[in-house]
């Protein structure tokens, strides 16, 4: 398609006109960095020295509701794209700048203005952290309960515009399941708000028709969200099952019995042999909690004492005397001959598979693991532990004590730094998640996995349960050398289209909480299949002139001709609060 | 209506199932000079047609559920109404997954006597809110299709078959959470047949619980009433239902009790609070006496539960309540529940009359008071005709809405564009339920 051309001075004058120089960038860096996410396939490309395909034409950072305004009417104006750009921590490439435009950088609208009490309603700023987040309302005795593994480096906003999950969602729920309201810039560059008690009004739920559309219809500038009181004691748990036919079993029971955990997370054989090595005794735990701790140093890492937040760890002293260099070459050589075993692995992804189920069903007989935990207010938190670990017992589950779940809650902020060290020794590591429901859960883990098997070592863990089904979430690593990029990005993508090809057949969805973005725009059609006409009535009703994060989520990427008219409304005229606002009859 | 496009219905979906509305004679002379039809099509596959065929005719369609009649619309155009009614299958009930895949014209109430001997529901909700259509249900929004331990009915339904302006089906497919993108079915609930004519829908069901209690508490006033049930609900219990009664509300409905005299012993302005718990019984214990809990830190105080067991059954069970029927609701956020529903009380008492309210359907996002307007002592009906029975309503509507409330059928007009805009795109000829919602 073509997309207007756009002259970078004449837009970077116009753009100073509304933010002045500092809060506008045509620089290289910046142009860059904002380029992408952190979709390992365009890793890939950044490890192999490929420069960026796709760079925004510029970056601005407003800080306020009526500067977005302004530059989104500017974008219609010009016709140049608008791709909204939150912590940079998605996985499936949302934010490229496909035709290149203004990319809004909501960092700088990071307020929590006001949490209420009597409602347990906040109202934030789409710009703020996450982790910033979580410990303003810490402070003020609440919590959000979204504690996703990207939360260090991801926004309110890219949540919203992602529907994200957190760990503990089984209690919380999905970011989705916690918003009342939110503000957006729509595509026509005007201010709406759909809060309101949803449920006494009349006409679709905008709100839910907003969030997860990834800026393609507008950008989340605020929102108001449910948050709950902290929690005042946290319960966790590891048990082990045969099988994961067993352990999903027994995760059903608990959530149909009406039984709410903040997380259950049953992990496949591999899975668990592989957390295994790392879960064993509490002696063993406090080695592992060391070497973790050096391994991992720029990983946040909770402890009990601070509960669901985690805490940065002080970095581990620098080597002194023979000893400690002795340590340290002993450990380089160690290392060296893991990363060889390693890469011989990944690059018989077949083999491994085969070998792997052998060793952890035939040989180890571990089964699998399960870890549950359980947090909220003391009397009913209580109560509801005592009848969930009945409830798993009764459906054969194996006591492990405490520690397992402690563990887990200890390094589960870790996972997402050791996809470097992969990156660097010459292998990818990515992750796919699906969802289902129960009936037919076991069939879809089998399709995926055989899916990826073929071409990757995989391992999966159940998460994010409900009632009416679950998630799995997949974790792959293959080789790829740095100096064969297009073999390597062949690789990446049969992977990602067999897995989610196989998804789909089975009844699973493509996507739980990662979102769409490129990655798995061209399975859109066969996600949502007739149903994509709404979404696209949706698109042309939000943003008629198509400039809101073109080509993404398998939307056609079209933007319209100045002959679409663009309403009035300065930038100081930002509406009422939505309860001022309604007709009523 | 034409010749034409009456045969192609009768084509369709047979001659027994297409009749004008105003003569069911099934006269054809008198079927043409007729512009209002009803068609009743038996499957989804005929529901396509029919919008098809009214498509290519321009004629409007409305969707009929259980409840609809014609009346409000103007015959200055021919219409179809497309009955759901026949729409009355199950089709599956997924017992692992706790699925049910119903068609639209099956009730909820049908639904629940369906799923009852399977020792499963759709959730607790009021019977009121399960009399309709599944479709209508789904298609409708008004305030309090909700329960405070299975949340909002609508976040229930996690998947429609719906036909389109055009003829054209759409299944939104079923999971349990998704993150592809808008959750596009949200467009088909509330729209009232305005984006699509709802066939069928997956909704989520439940185990029944084990166990059930439902307990009485005196309270000094509404305001600790309200304050007790937010603290509960902040500690986490989830019970099945709550319900507030103001003092002379008391008095209606537990005539000659003696919670009647209890609560009027507590205060002046004391209220009744009947609260209903279920679950795995040590679950639902642990809810009942996290309410006990939070109304004895309000002052209140546990009660007989007579009154209790009477509420519910009276509820769940279509026993007879010796008051009217409420003459209107209103719905309020926590905050502005009590000054709702004292804004209603002194505007009838300025106006000469009165008001008395009870107060339920609670959930986070506020709760539900039914009023009951009273002049010289006589509850006025909803449908009051009478000019100054009349103005004494509006003006405790106005007071309502004037105090923060919202009464049913609120809209956002600031959106009412985008909405044209998206029902442009789907129903250029604007044929989808034509007069509901902004158009």
């Amino acid at each position: 398609m073509a997309m207007p051309v756009v002259d970078a001075d004449l837009l970077a004058k116009e753009l100073y006109s509304l933010l002045g120089p500092k809060r506008v960038s045509i620089g290289d860096t910046d142009r860059d960095t904002y380029a992408r996410d952190m979709w390992p396939r365009m890793l890939l490309a950044r490890r192999a020295g490929q420069p960026e395909k796709h760079r925004p034409t510029a970056i601005v950072w407003p800080e306020d509701v009526s500067e977005v305004v302004a530059i989104v009417k500017l974008a219609l104006r010009l016709r140049v794209p608008i791709i909204p750009y939150g912590g940079g921590s998605g996985v499936c490439g949302g934010v490229v700048p496909l035709y290149g435009g203004i990319t809004i950088d909501t960092k700088r609208m990071q307020a929590l203005r006001s949490v209420h009490n009597d409602e347990l309603i906040c109202d934030v700023e789409a710009g703020l952290g996450g982790e910033r987040f979580e410990r303003e309302l810490a402070r003020r005795g609440f919590t959000f309960g979204h504690f996703p593994s990207s939360i260090y480096c991801s926004t309110v906003g890219g949540w919203l515009a992602t529907r994200a999950a957190g760990q503990l969602s089984t209690k919380y729920g999905k970011v989705e399941d916690r918003v009342a309201g939110l503000t957006v810039v729509t595509g026509r560059g005007e201010v709406i708000e759909t809060d309101g008690p949803n449920r006494a009004l009349r006409g679709p739920n905008w709100t839910q028709l907003i969030v997860g559309s990834e800026g393609t219809l507008g950008i989340i500038t605020s929102a108001r969200l449910r948050v709950a009181p902290a929690p005042q004691i946290t319960i966790y748990r590891g048990y082990e099952v045969d099988n994961v036919n067993d352990g999903i079993a027994a995760i059903r029971r608990v959530l149909q019995r009406g039984l709410r955990p903040a997380v259950i997370r049953l992990y496949d054989e591999l899975d668990t042999l592989i957390n295994s090595f790392s879960h064993k005794t509490e002696d063993d735990n406090v080695r592992e909690d060391q070497r973790v701790h050096e391994l991992h140093r720029h990983a946040p890492q909770p402890t009990r004492a601070t509960g669901a937040l985690p805490t940065w760890p002080t970095p581990p002293p620098a080597p002194d005397g023979v000893l400690d260099r002795l340590r340290l070459f002993a450990k380089n050589r160690v290392g060296n001959l893991r990363k060889d075993a390693m890469l011989s692995g990944l690059g018989h992804a077949a083999t491994f598979n085969r070998l792997a189920d052998a060793v952890s069903s035939k040989v180890t007989k571990r089964g699998c693991r399960l870890i549950i935990g359980l947090e909220g207010s003391r009397i009913r938190t209580e109560v509801e532990a005592a009848l969930t670990f009945a409830e798993l017992e009764a459906a054969g589950a194996r006591d492990m004590g405490e520690q397992p779940g402690l563990s887990w809650l200890s390094h589960r902020y870790a996972v997402s730094y050791r996809m470097s060290p992969m990156f660097r020794d010459g292998a990818f590591v990515d992750t796919m998640e699906v969802a289902s429901r129960w009936d037919n859960l076991p069939e879809l883990y089998q399709a995926v996995r055989t899916a990826i098997s073929r071409h990757a070592v995989v391992m999966a863990h159940f998460s994010h349960a409900y009632a009416d089904g679950c998630s799995i979430y997949f974790t792959f690593a293959a080789t790829a050398p740095a100096d064969n990029l297009p073999a390597a990005e062949r690789l990446y993508d049969a992977i990602w289209q067999d897995g989610l090809a196989a998804a789909t057949r089975v009844g699973g969805t493509i996507s739980h909480h990662h979102g769409v973005g490129l990655l798995k725009a061209a399975h859109m059609a066969n996600e949502h299949r007739e149903a994509m006409a709404i979404y696209r009535a949706t698109k042309a009703s939000l943003d008629p002139a198509g400039i809101m994060n073109p080509g993404k989520m398998g939307l056609e990427a079209h933007i319209a001709d100045a002959s679409i008219p663009v309403r009035s409304q300065t930038p100081t005229d930002a509406p009422a609060r939505f309860p001022l606002d309604e007709a009523k009859p | 209506m034409s010749e034409k496009l009456y045969a192609q219905l009768i084509a369709t979906v047979g001659a027994d199932f297409v009749s004008p509305i105003a003569d069911t004679s099934g006269n054809f002379a008198a079927a043409l000079a007729s512009d209002f039809y009803r068609v009743v099509p038996r499957t989804p596959a005929e529901v396509a047609e029919v919008m098809t065929l009214c498509a290519r005719h321009r004629v409007p369609v409305h969707p009929e559920g259980s409840g609809r009649r014609p009346s409000p619309h103007s015959r200055d155009r021919d219409r179809v109404f497309v009955s759901t009614r026949r729409l009355d299958q199950i089709v599956q009930l997924d017992e692992t997954s706790l699925l049910v895949h119903a068609q639209a014209g099956v009730t909820g109430t049908r639904l629940q006597e369906i799923l009852a001997p399977r020792h499963l529901t759709l959730g607790d909700y009021p019977p009121a809110v399960l009399a309709p259509s599944l479709g209508g249900i789904i298609a409708v929004r008004t305030p309090g299709k909700s329960s405070a331990r299975h949340g909002f009915f609508e976040d229930a339904v996690v998947g429609v078959s719906a036909v389109l302006a055009d003829g054209r089906t759409v299944h939104t497919r079923v999971a349990p959470r998704r993150a592809t993108g808008p959750d596009l079915l949200r467009a088909l609930c509330g729209s009232e047949g305005t984006i699509g004519f709802i066939t069928s829908a997956v909704v989520r069901i439940h185990r029944q619980p084990e166990a059930r209690f439902a307990s009485a508490y005196v309270v000094p006033s509404i305001e600790a009433a309200i304050a007790a049930v937010y603290l509960a609900l902040r500690e986490e219990a989830a019970p099945s239902g709550i319900r507030i009664y103001d003092l002379a509300e008391t008095a209606a409905h537990f005539r000659g009790m003696p919670i009647v005299d209890q609560v009027a012993g507590k205060s002046k302005n004391g209220a009744l609070m009947v609260v209903g718990t279920a679950g795995p019984t040590d679950l639902a214990a642990c809810d009942r006496d996290l309410v006990a809990s939070a109304v004895s830190a309000e002052g209140g105080e546990t009660a007989d539960d007579d009154a209790a067991t009477l509420w519910w059954r009276r509820l769940h069970h279509g026993e007879s309540t010796p008051a009217a029927p409420p003459t209107f609701q209103a719905m309020a956020t926590p905050r502005k529940l009590a000054a709702t529903y004292h804004a209603v009380l002194n505007a009838a008492s300025a106006a000469g009359g009165a008001a008395r309210a009870h107060i339920s359907r609670f959930d986070a996002d506020g709760a539900v008071a039914f009023f009951s307007v009273e002049r010289e002592g006589k509850p006025l009906p909803a449908d009051a005709t009478a000019p100054h029975d009349v103005a004494l309503i509006e003006l405790c509507k106005r007071a309502a809405t004037d105090a923060g409330g919202w009464l049913p059928g609120s809209r956002a007009a600031r959106l009412d564009p985008y909405f044209a805009a998206l029902r442009a795109n789907l129903d250029p000829l604007g044929i989808m339920n034509p007069g509901a919602l902004p158009e």
